[in-house]
């Protein structure tokens, strides 16, 4: 009897010490920076978005960003309506975007040592709700126990079927952007 | 008969430079249009945190309609609500997060540069309301395997008792 109960209580500890771990790994972040950058002859467009969350799962690589597609802020009001309508981005119809990956080369990153780790990340990108896969460059930067993530890739605009037809928006932003997104967890 | 021809031409020569510069004036206007004031537009609907986060968790879609607008003018809301955290974005505007103790999810609240000052006496704890737009809403997300808040951005306090 007593060998039963000493037997539970070492399985009821380990349990918990198990399952208390694998939580401990996932790092929550909602101190976030997205930021949208488009160029052409015509004018460079800015939009900057801080309402982001994220994940990162140390022991897996998995990496998920959710992105209030509303929170981006242009410093013109019309390029901002332009940005959010049916015929560009359809906040309306498709509020969130999202990254969902994994680092490839989780093995290159020491998540308990200072450093900076310079990784891909291999995923799937919505927006628009089109989903496409996608494979960019990151830094995981590690600092005294603190994780922080930054990247820089392009996305064409096409391939999320975000294109104006015709008339001013359509010539002064550029068909291919570049998102800078970093996150501090 | 020169003379009325001349006239007439005059007149159109005017109306035609009046239809420019009304129409130039009006497409700069709108070209340099300032963002909505949030805190001076009308608010749309009064809740408490945990009432919105409840219609988005029972039917986002229907909450996304009755919300967001197509051009980002979203509705303005009056929220009421516990004060379960206060930190700050990477744009070092204050958030407020408005969540009773035993809700999924709750309401977050950011402020702005120039509103941010009128948080420093709040506190966990606090019943408060805060005005602002919403962006997006409550939601579970299998991917980041938690619930997202409701949010509101262009935050201000508009009671503190």
């Amino acid at each position: 009897m007593k060998k039963i109960n000493l037997f539970s209580v070492l399985t009821v500890l380990l349990i918990s010490l198990g399952s208390f771990s694998v939580t401990a790994q996932k790092l929550v972040s909602t101190k976030t920076h997205f930021k949208f950058f488009s160029t052409t002859a015509a004018e460079d467009i800015e939009a900057n978005n801080y309402k982001t969350v994220g994940t990162i799962e140390t022991s897996t690589g998995d990496i998920v960003f959710s992105v209030p597609m509303q929170s981006f802020e242009f410093e013109k009001s019309l390029m901002q309506e332009h940005f959010n309508s049916k015929k560009f981005l359809d906040t309306k119809k498709n509020p969130k975007a999202k990254l969902v990956g994994k680092i490839t080369d989780l093995s290159q990153v020491d998540f308990a040592k200072d450093g900076t780790y310079n990784v891909e990340v291999k995923g799937e990108l919505t927006i628009n709700g089109v989903t496409k896969p996608i494979t960019q460059k990151a830094a995981i930067m590690v600092s005294s126990g603190k994780v922080a993530l930054e990247s820089k890739f392009n996305i064409t605009l096409v391939d999320y079927e975000i294109a104006f037809e015709k008339g001013k928006p359509s010539t002064n932003i550029a068909k291919m952007i570049e998102i800078t997104a970093k996150a501090n967890y | 008969m020169m003379t009325a021809k001349k006239k007439i031409f005059k007149i159109v020569l005017l109306l035609v430079g009046a239809v420019i510069l009304i129409g130039g004036g009006i497409g700069f206007y709108m070209f340099n249009k300032p963002a909505r004031d949030v805190q001076s537009t009308k608010t749309d609907f009064y809740y408490q945190a945990s009432e919105i986060v409840e219609e988005y968790l029972t039917d986002a879609e229907k909450a996304d309609d009755k919300y967001l607008d197509e051009s980002g003018n979203s509705k303005v809301l009056e929220i009421f609500g516990t004060v379960a955290g206060i930190s700050e974005d990477y744009n070092n505007q204050i958030v407020i997060l408005l969540k009773p103790a035993d809700d999924k999810a709750g309401v977050s609240c950011t402020f702005t540069a120039a509103t941010n000052s009128h948080t420093q006496k709040v506190k966990i704890g606090d019943k408060i309301v805060i005005k602002g737009v919403i962006r997006s809403g409550a939601s579970y997300d299998e991917d980041l395997e938690m619930y997202e808040n409701v949010i509101i951005e262009k935050s201000d306090i508009i009671s503190n008792k």
